[in-house]
C-alpha cells in the first residue's frame, strides 16, 4: 500500500479485534507443518515466493488471518495453516507442486475459501500451506450454442452472473447458498448442491483440467482429444470415468472446470407448501418423492424447517432468554406470526405459461391432500422467508443464509451435519427424532432443512453454537461428533463433512472403502502433499 | 409478519433475472442465442467501491443480516481489518479477493459514504 496503512497494520489491527474471545490463543498461532523445521520452511517460502512474486505468499501470523477464519470449532488449534500461496496460472501450479515434493511441504487448496460449515479456508490438519487458487479467475469459455462454460477455481457464482448479463445471454446459474462470494469450481468439486433444475452440480459437470502431484496435466472426458471440441459437450469420455475421483478428494488439484448452464426458461413459478406440525415432514416426503421421480417438479424441493428459516434474519436472544433449546411451542408460534409453518416446502416449476398451468393443479392438490398448505407470489410476495428461496429457485444471488452464522451472537458459530437416507416418509421421521435428541442434550436449537434430490433425501442440520464461548464450543464438538456416531449406528451418513470430522465420517464409509482410495492416494501422490486427511484420505 | 415485511427487507439484490413477468416475456432460448463462443477475460483489478460494495459487503450489510457501514464514519483501518481477519459471524477476505489496492479505496469510500435510508441493518 502506498499511502494510508500498511498491509502490516491492517492484519494487526485484525488479529487485535479477532483475538476478542472469538479466537482461542492457540488459533492465533500459526503453526509449522509437521515434521518440518523452521529454517527448513524458511526456505520452501524463499523458493515458493520465486515462483510467485513476493506478495503473494503469506507466511506470517499476521498475514495468514484471513485463511484461518472459520465457523467451526476449533479448541485445540487443529486447523491452522502455515502460511498460504497463490499461484497465477498452471505453470506456477506445477512449480509449486516440484517444491512441495522436494521438502513433503503439504499444500491444502482452496477456490475461494468459503466452505461455510465446513472449515471455509482452513485444513484438516495444521501446518497445511493453503494452496490458494482464487487468483486464477478466468472465464475460459462460455458457449452460447449449447450453454457450457469453461471456468478456473477463482470463478465466483456472481462473476458469471456478471458475465451473463454483461453479454445478454439467455441462461441462468444455479448457486449455492452462498453464492456470490463462492467458486463454481469449489462448490461443484465439494459436490454442493442449488435449487434449480440445474442443482445437482455435479452431475452438471462436463470436463475437468486436473493437475497431479507430479506435475502431469490431465483433461478428463474428452478434453485430450486432439483438435477436439467436445469437452464440454460429451461427459463420459472413453474408458474408466475419472472425474468422479477428483470430487471430495486430494487426488490432485483441478485447474479448469467444464458446466452445464440451465437455459432461461421463458416462464417460472415458486411455491411453498406451509406444514402445521414437526411430524409432517414424514407425509410431504412421501407426497414430494414421485414427482421428484418423473420430474413432474424439475428442481430439488427443499423443506425448510421454521427455525433454519427464522434464524436468518432473527437472533437468538431476540426469541428466548431461558436456559436450555427453544421450546417448539415458542418457534410454532413465531413462525406463525411470519406467515411460516414449522415445515415450508419449496419448488418450483419452469417452461411457459401453458406447461405450468397444466402441471400445478397435480402437484397442488397431492400437497393439500397430507394438509399442506399451497402457497405462491400471490399470497406471499414481499414475505423474506419467501422472497428468499423464490430468489435462489431461479439462480438468484444472496447471502442471506449467513444469518445462521450469527444466531448466538455477535462471535458467530455454525457447522454444518449433512447425513442422507433414501427419500422415505419413514426415515424423515426417525432422523429428526435423533437430531431433536441429541441437539436437545447439549443445549442447541435444532435447525433443520430436507432435500429431496432425487431418490435421495439430504438432511441439512446447522448447528449454531457461540463461538466466543469456549464451554459452548466444546459442547458444539461434542454434540457433532454424537449425531455423526448415532447417526452412522442408523445407517445414516453424512455426505460431506467439516475438517473437524473428516475421518471420523470416513470411517463409518468402511475399511474396503478407505484402503481403495489410500492405493489411489498412493499411486497419485506418494509423498502425500495434496491436502493430507481431506475425507479422511491421508 | 408486517413487521419484517416492512422493516426486514431491504432492496432486491438478486442480480439480473427478475420477477416471473419478466421471465414470461422473455424470448425463447432457441431464437436468443449470442455469438456461439463468448471468450472472457476478467479483469480483477482495481474494482471500484462501489462495485465491490455492491457485488460483496452489501449482500448483508444493510440487507438485514448484518450491521449498516455506510454512513457511520467508520474509520477505513479499523474496517480494513475486519475485512481481512472476518470479525464475528463475517468471513475473512482474502488479498486475492479483494486487493490491497482496492481495499484501501473501499474502506475510504466507506468512511466518507453518506448513509442509505434503503438499507436495513441487523
Amino acid at each position: 500500500m502506498s499511502n494510508g496503512f500498511s498491509r502490516r497494520e491492517v492484519m494487526a489491527i485484525g488479529g487485535a479485534i479477532a483475538g476478542t474471545a472469538v479466537m482461542t490463543p492457540l488459533a492465533r498461532a500459526r503453526m509449522l507443518p509437521a515434521e518440518m523445521d523452521r529454517d527448513v520452511f524458511a526456505g520452501v517460502v524463499r523458493e515458493l515466493r520465486a515462483i510467485v512474486g513476493d506478495e503473494w505468499v503469506f507466511a506470517d501470523e499476521a498475514s495468514t488471518i484471513s485463511y484461518r477464519k472459520s465457523g467451526i470449532p476449533d479448541l485445540r488449534g487443529e486447523h491452522i495453516p502455515s502460511g498460504a500461496v497463490a499461484p497465477a496460472n498452471v505453470e506456477q501450479v506445477q512449480a509449486i507442486l516440484a517444491v512441495a515434493n522436494r521438502y513433503k511441504l503439504p499444500l491444502w487448496p482452496i477456490s475461494t475459501g468459503k466452505n461455510m460449515g465446513y472449515g471455509m479456508a482452513t485444513p484438516a490438519s495444521s501446518g497445511q500451506m493453503i494452496l490458494d487458487l482464487k487468483r486464477m479467475n478466468k472465464i475460459l469459455d462460455f458457449d452460447a450454442e449449447l450453454g457450457t462454460i469453461l471456468v478456473e477455481p477463482g470463478v465466483t457464482y456472481q462473476q458469471i452472473q456478471d458475465y451473463i448479463d454483461e453479454h445478454d445471454l439467455p441462461y441462468w446459474i444455479d448457486v449455492p447458498t452462498v453464492g456470490p462470494i463462492v467458486s463454481m469450481v469449489g462448490n461443484t468439486l465439494e459436490r454442493g448442491v442449488g435449487y434449480t433444475p440445474y442443482g445437482d452440480h455435479f452431475f452438471m459437470q462436463c470436463g475437468m483440467e486436473v493437475v497431479l502431484a507430479d506435475g502431469t496435466v490431465l483433461k478428463t472426458g474428452m478434453g485430450s482429444i486432439e483438435n477436439g471440441n467436445t469437452w464440454q459437450a460429451f461427459k463420459w469420455g472413453y474408458g474408466p470415468y475419472l472425474d468422479g475421483i477428483f470430487t471430495q478428494s486430494n487426488f490432485g488439484i483441478v485447474t479448469k472446470l467444464g458446466m452445464w448452464m440451465m437455459p432461461k426458461p421463458p416462464a417460472y413459478k415458486p411455491f411453498m407448501v406451509r406444514s402445521a406440525e414437526v411430524e409432517d415432514i414424514s407425509a410431504i416426503t412421501n407426497v414430494t418423492r414421485p414427482f421428484r421421480m418423473n420430474n413432474l417438479i424439475p428442481n430439488a424441493v427443499m423443506m425448510m424447517g421454521a427455525l433454519y428459516q427464522l434464524s436468518m434474519f432473527n437472533r437468538r436472544a431476540d426469541i428466548w432468554q431461558e436456559e436450555g433449546p427453544i421450546p417448539t411451542e415458542v418457534i410454532k408460534n413465531l413462525a406463525r406470526q411470519n406467515e411460516l409453518g414449522m415445515w415450508n416446502t419449496f419448488f418450483a416449476l419452469y417452461g411457459t405459461e401453458e406447461t405450468i398451468a397444466a402441471t400445478e393443479p397435480i402437484i397442488r392438490s397431492a400437497y393439500e391432500t397430507v394438509g399442506g398448505e399451497v402457497l405462491t407470489d400471490a399470497e406471499l410476495n414481499g414475505n423474506p422467508y419467501f422472497e428468499h428461496n423464490k430468489a435462489l429457485m431461479r439462480g438468484g444471488l444472496t447471502l442471506e443464509e449467513k444469518g445462521l452464522v450469527r444466531w448466538w451472537g455477535k462471535s458467530g458459530g455454525a457447522v454444518a451435519f449433512a447425513p442422507v437416507a433414501p427419500a422415505k416418509g419413514s426415515e424423515t421421521a426417525g432422523q429428526t427424532n435423533l437430531a431433536i435428541e441429541v441437539m436437545n442434550k447439549w443445549g442447541f436449537d435444532y435447525a433443520p432443512a430436507y432435500v429431496v434430490g432425487s431418490r435421495e433425501l439430504h438432511h441439512i442440520i446447522f448447528l449454531m453454537f457461540d463461538k466466543g464461548d469456549d464451554e459452548n464450543s466444546a459442547k458444539a464438538e461434542q454434540c457433532m461428533n454424537e449425531m455423526i456416531t448415532r447417526f452412522g449406528e442408523r445407517g445414516w451418513a453424512a455426505y460431506r463433512s467439516s475438517v473437524s470430522t473428516m475421518d471420523l465420517v470416513a470411517q463409518q464409509y468402511g475399511d474396503a472403502n478407505r484402503e481403495v482410495n489410500a492405493r489411489i492416494k498412493q499411486a497419485l501422490d506418494p509423498n502425500h502433499i495434496i491436502a493430507p486427511g481431506k475425507q479422511g484420505i491421508a | 409478519m408486517e413487521r419484517h415485511r416492512e422493516s426486514r427487507w431491504g432492496k432486491a439484490r438478486v442480480a439480473g433475472l427478475g420477477i416471473v413477468g419478466a421471465l414470461a416475456a422473455a424470448a425463447l432460448v432457441a431464437g436468443n442465442a449470442a455469438p456461439a463462443t463468448a471468450q472472457a477475460t476478467y479483469e480483477i483489478e482495481p474494482r471500484e467501491p462501489e462495485y465491490l460494495y455492491e457485488r460483496t459487503c452489501g449482500y448483508c450489510h444493510g440487507h438485514n443480516i448484518a450491521p449498516i457501514i455506510r454512513g457511520r464514519q467508520l474509520p477505513a483501518a479499523v474496517t480494513a481489518a475486519i475485512v481481512r481477519s472476518g470479525m464475528g459471524a463475517m468471513p475473512a477476505f482474502k488479498p486475492t479477493e479483494i486487493t490491497d489496492q482496492e481495499l484501501q479505496a473501499l474502506t475510504a469510500w466507506l468512511e466518507a459514504s453518506e448513509a442509505d435510508p434503503e438499507e436495513h441493518g441487523a
